[in-house]
């Protein structure tokens, strides 16, 4: 244990001596771990608590859930819970109804004899356990699992139309000379300049006029042209020497051949990054979603998660088993690819 | 990657591929017609067109709409008043109380972004350099700790926004830690104070670890050998950061500093989510007065937003030509 | 076939010609090489012929039939790439297919050229690599390959040895000399090695500046320079040039030395290193100091300067004793010498005109 301790804290160039920018660098470092990873992990093991336990304050780390007995004579199981005597001696006893501030409750080794308990002599029995019905009842009783699917669907679809878009004129402007190309940059560059909420008022009228309000066409149209994909495409087929295409040619390619059959494979790890970062975008859009969609079949997870969270009544214990569903995609993502999104961003500068 | 991706790739594009060659007899007897440039207008068209129609035709319409009066958002129903829209926005009694102003809540939310932004800001590119500085030092397991702080990037603003709402609320992690500490606890998104830092301290925590990775790519691009000369001549660390880091990684500094700037004055979602602009109006920002005057109050009038939104579009527009000159500049010198 | 005729091509790209009305015509079967110092239009005039650039005027004729308006599918040639331009996502053998594929040919005429010419240039163990996996050499034979597949009309080779090391290319241009007899396809190979047009070519371009200096087979060129460009250019080392003034349908040279001119002006006098040999004591000589003594071991190459400035190189067989600072006198062979008029035309040996 403390060779592998003196294993981690080993450092070059002061010889083992701790200086106080070491002492910095490690609060800072593991401080910046809690604090980065603290909230979501909070947000997880919230999830799984019953709507009693997430009322309670102080509130427990961990999850739990109270015990239910079988008792002869009842066909459910009953909630347990630990009862107070007058003397102030405790027993267990199971929970048949409540009347008023009283509870009618039994012992499950005598299921012959009820007792009458002041619910406040009692506390309940629990533990560690996970409330799987916070992410099962909105699932299939409410409309999230609808949600989830409107989510996936416009994801891979816009997505999918970025990549075939973007790629197409990514191609013509890194490997064709014409008259205008330079104006279509210069046009694509302005357009970096104008973000969604500059121009929400005009581009709701435009999507109105074109019948797609409500619809998931609605959210996915206006997202698809993106300029940062165009650039990174563009950036990376630069590098794809002309004589290959030229050799194709020479094969009797089709210009729609060297695009398909040589620029695309090659521009394959620009595309990749490209994809990710697609998907991360259009997974998390919320502006734009919000305002397009108003019919609730129409929301996707993030539209949804906010209406549910802004009634008046929230019931935290669905909203947050949902918010940990939205997060997943996001979060295999991270782990899986998040070397990918740090060198595009590094090398490129985009988000 | 790259060995692993076409074995993926094959499973997803195979309808594609069916589509690729049932195009290619069109395309080759278009390019015979019409040459390569005529196919060069094949591959442009279909990301011009969706340009065309959903950024240039709104730009277009943007100034309609602002120049025009009228609770519907069609065309045909809306008259032109010239500035007047505009007018309204920059009525003031008094420039220094927004509640003299007309249209009091786009001064809230002016001056509120504008306060926002500069706290929201300084601290981001704080946060972000000592983060990138302390991340750029050889220490072990620097690739998972630069992932740590960039995980919450990936987090989508309204579960970033529920996340905070959930740990800042009555019964929540932050006042559980104040109990334990021997503190009272607060309702903290009811104190106007506290919900306008949460807004500030929430978005530093979800888009720090961007900056952080693009100002730690600038400090990696610093050659060692300046260091290792620096060394040599005894510059004690504290000249060495002021002399050469410093100076070195400036330009990625301004960039990032530009960023935040842009983005800052745009900010919306986790904010309206975790706050909803309140308590009252104190966590209102510009995008959220754009939204709610456009589309969701009931006295909703486009030509307002959309004129609220040039105007905000004129800031952007400044900002944008800092940033594109300041990256033509990193650019040049990588260059050289 | 593959007779190619060009018919006063010129190029333009924006304001600037770089080529300046190019006729030339290449036999069927022929091995023809361009070469020339860079910049010279040679790689131009290669892409003008396959089609890659259209040219700003003038024709193209591929056995008679005008092709300049065809594109370079529809032409008919293959060329091997400077860079060898393997698509590095297939394997050797979809290189080699792409092409074949592309025009619709049956799966089995494929399989069977791809066998014939991966026999031919033995690479059939490489088929099924990628052209990462493979060697400078190889991949330079894939490249040939994915060309000879094909069967074109003629093969167009841009520098196609420039990218391997000097033992290998001196190997595969034994092999492509070989390929070119058993083929006997018309070729055109750019290069801007002397040593590899010498060696490799039926007849020899000269290009400078986007204009013809002179074509002719590779011992013409050497023998007889049509001008003073060329005389530079072609053998190593470098000819000897020396200025003059003729009178009387002679020139004099330092030391005495008197050579017959055909016509009285300025003119150059060009003498190869291999055609100056130690003079006779007393006969009339060039005659200068050593200054660097280049041992290659089967010869030595001497450089010297004579009391003017002139700087003089010479060849000798075998090791020679002379050290840096001793005298050295030299002599022509008087039927090597080629002279050259005032605009560096040359003027024909007054003696073989008589």
């Amino acid at each position: 244990m403390s060779r592998a301790l003196a294993f981690l804290t080993r450092r070059r160039g002061h010889g083992g001596r701790w200086h106080w920018t070491d002492v910095v660098t490690w609060v800072w470092l593991l401080g910046g771990t809690v604090l980065m990873f603290g909230p979501a992990l909070w947000l997880v093991a919230s999830s799984f608590k019953g709507p009693a336990q997430l009322a309670e304050f102080p509130p427990t780390l961990l999850p739990y859930a109270q015990i239910a007995v079988p008792v002869a004579g009842h066909d459910a199981p009953l909630p347990l819970y630990e009862v107070t005597g007058p003397d102030g001696t405790t027993r267990q006893l199971a929970e048949i109804r409540r009347i008023g501030t009283n509870a009618q409750m039994v012992d499950p080794a005598e299921p012959g004899t009820r007792l009458d308990v002041d619910i406040a002599a009692r506390r309940p029995v629990r533990e560690v356990g996970l409330a799987l019905d916070n992410y099962v009842r909105p699932l299939v009783a409410n409309d999230f699992l609808r949600f989830l699917w409107n989510s996936v669907f416009v994801t891979v679809t816009a997505t999918l139309i970025t990549l075939l878009t973007n790629s197409m004129a990514a191609f013509a402007l890194s490997k064709y000379r014409f008259r205008g190309r330079d104006a279509v940059m210069l046009l694509i560059v302005a357009t970096l300049m104008v973000p969604l909420s500059v121009i929400l008022v005009p581009l709701y009228s435009v999507v109105n006029a074109t019948g797609l309000v409500d619809t998931l066409w609605g959210v996915i149209l206006p997202t698809v042209a993106t300029p940062t994909g165009v650039f990174l495409l563009r950036q990376y087929m630069l590098t794809i020497p002309d004589e290959l295409l030229e050799a194709a040619r020479m094969d009797h390619a089709s210009e729609w051949q060297i695009y398909w059959r040589i620029v695309l494979p090659l521009a394959a790890p620009a595309l990749a990054v490209l994809a990710i970062f697609s998907v991360v975008w259009r997974w998390n859009d919320f502006l734009w979603p919000l305002i397009v969609l108003s019919r609730r079949e129409t929301y996707t997870l993030q539209v949804g998660l906010n209406t549910y969270a802004g009634e008046l009544n929230v019931q935290w214990h669905y909203i947050l088993a949902m918010t940990v569903v939205t997060m997943i995609p996001v979060v295999l993502v991270f782990v899986f690819l998040q070397r990918f999104i740090t060198t595009g961003i590094a090398g490129a500068g985009i988000k | 990657m790259a060995a692993r991706l076409p074995g993926l790739g094959a499973v997803v594009a195979a309808p594609l591929v069916l589509l690729a060659r049932a195009v290619d007899p069109p395309l080759r007897w278009w390019q015979r017609v019409a040459g390569q440039g005529g196919m060069a207008a094949v591959f442009l068209l279909p990301n011009l067109a969706i340009f065309g129609v959903f950024v240039l035709v709104p730009l277009a319409l943007n100034l309609v709409y602002s120049t025009t009066a009228g609770t519907g958002i069609l065309l045909g129903g809306r008259s032109f008043v010239g500035a007047a829209q505009y007018a309204r926005l920059l009525e003031c009694g008094d420039y220094l109380d927004a509640l003299t102003c007309r249209e009091d809540m786009f001064w809230t939310a002016t001056a509120n972004t504008f306060v926002f932004v500069v706290f929201q800001v300084t601290t981001m590119v704080a946060v972000a350099t000592i983060t990138a500085l302390i991340l750029n030092r050889e220490i072990r397991g620097r690739g998972f700790f630069r992932a740590v702080f960039f995980f919450p990037v990936l987090l989508s603003p309204v579960v970033v926004g529920l996340i905070w709402r959930w740990i800042l609320q009555r019964q929540g992690l932050l006042n559980l830690i104040m109990v334990s500490l021997g503190l009272d606890p607060e309702v903290w998104l009811n104190d106007r104070t506290y919900a306008f830092a949460a807004t500030i301290g929430v978005s530093v925590w979800a888009h720090m670890g961007f900056y952080t990775l693009i100002l730690l790519a600038g400090l990696q691009a610093i050659p060692k050998d300046l260091y290792e000369a620096a060394e040599m001549d005894g510059t004690p660390p504290a000249r060495v950061f002021r002399r050469i880091t410093l100076p070195l990684l400036g330009p990625n500094l301004a960039v990032v500093l530009v960023l935040a700037l842009i983005r800052g004055v745009q900010i919306f979602d986790e904010v309206y989510v975790l706050t909803g602009g309140g308590p009252g109006t104190s966590t209102l920002y510009l995008t959220q007065y754009i939204y709610e005057v456009g589309f969701a109050s009931v006295l909703r009038n486009p030509g307002l937003a959309a004129a609220a939104s040039i105007l905000m579009g004129l800031v952007l527009v400044v900002l944008t030509l800092c940033q594109l000159r300041l990256s033509r500049r990193g650019a040049a010198r990588d260059a050289k | 076939m593959g007779r190619i005729a060009l018919h006063d091509i010129r190029k333009r790209f924006g304001a600037t010609e770089i080529i300046h009305g190019v006729d030339l015509a290449v036999e069927d079967g022929e091995l023809v090489v361009f070469v020339g110092p860079s910049g010279c239009g040679k790689s131009t005039l290669l892409r003008l012929i396959a089609g890659l650039d259209r040219p700003s005027s003038g024709t193209i004729e591929i056995d008679g039939r005008d092709v300049t308006r065809l594109s370079a599918a529809e032409r008919g040639l293959a060329m091997v790439f400077q860079s060898y331009a393997l698509y590095p996502h297939m394997t050797v053998r979809q290189n080699l297919s792409f092409g074949l594929e592309n025009t619709k040919m049956a799966r089995d005429e494929v399989a069977r050229r791809i066998d014939a010419a991966a026999r031919m240039l033995e690479i059939a163990p490489l088929l099924d690599r990628r052209p990462t996996q493979l060697s400078g050499g190889q991949r330079q034979r894939v490249a040939i390959g994915r060309a000879i597949v094909r069967e074109p009309a003629a093969f167009l080779l841009d520098e196609p040895l420039s990218n391997l090391d000097a033992e290998l290319r001196v190997t595969m241009r034994a092999e492509l000399a070989q390929l070119h007899a058993r083929l006997t396809t018309t070729m055109i190979h750019v290069t801007h090695d002397q040593v590899e047009a010498m060696t490799l070519a039926d007849r020899i371009v000269v290009l400078r500046q986007g204009r013809i200096e002179q074509v002719a087979t590779p011992l013409d060129l050497f023998n007889r320079p049509a001008n003073l460009f060329v005389a530079g250019f072609v053998g190593a080392p470098n000819m000897n040039l020396l200025s003059a003034t003729a009178r009387d349908g002679r020139a004099a040279l330092p030391g005495g030395l008197d050579i017959p001119v055909p016509r009285d002006g300025p003119c150059t006098i060009g003498i190869r290193p291999q055609h100056l040999h130690p003079a006779e004591p007393g006969a009339p000589a060039l005659e200068g100091q050593v200054t660097l003594v280049e041992a290659l071991g089967t010869e030595t190459v001497l450089h010297a300067r004579t009391p003017d400035g002139t700087a003089l190189t010479t060849v000798v067989q075998g090791q020679s004793p002379l050290r840096p600072g001793q005298t050295l006198r030299l002599t022509p062979d008087p039927h090597e010498i080629h002279r050259f008029d005032a605009d560096g035309l040359r003027m024909d040996d007054p003696g073989a005109a008589r």
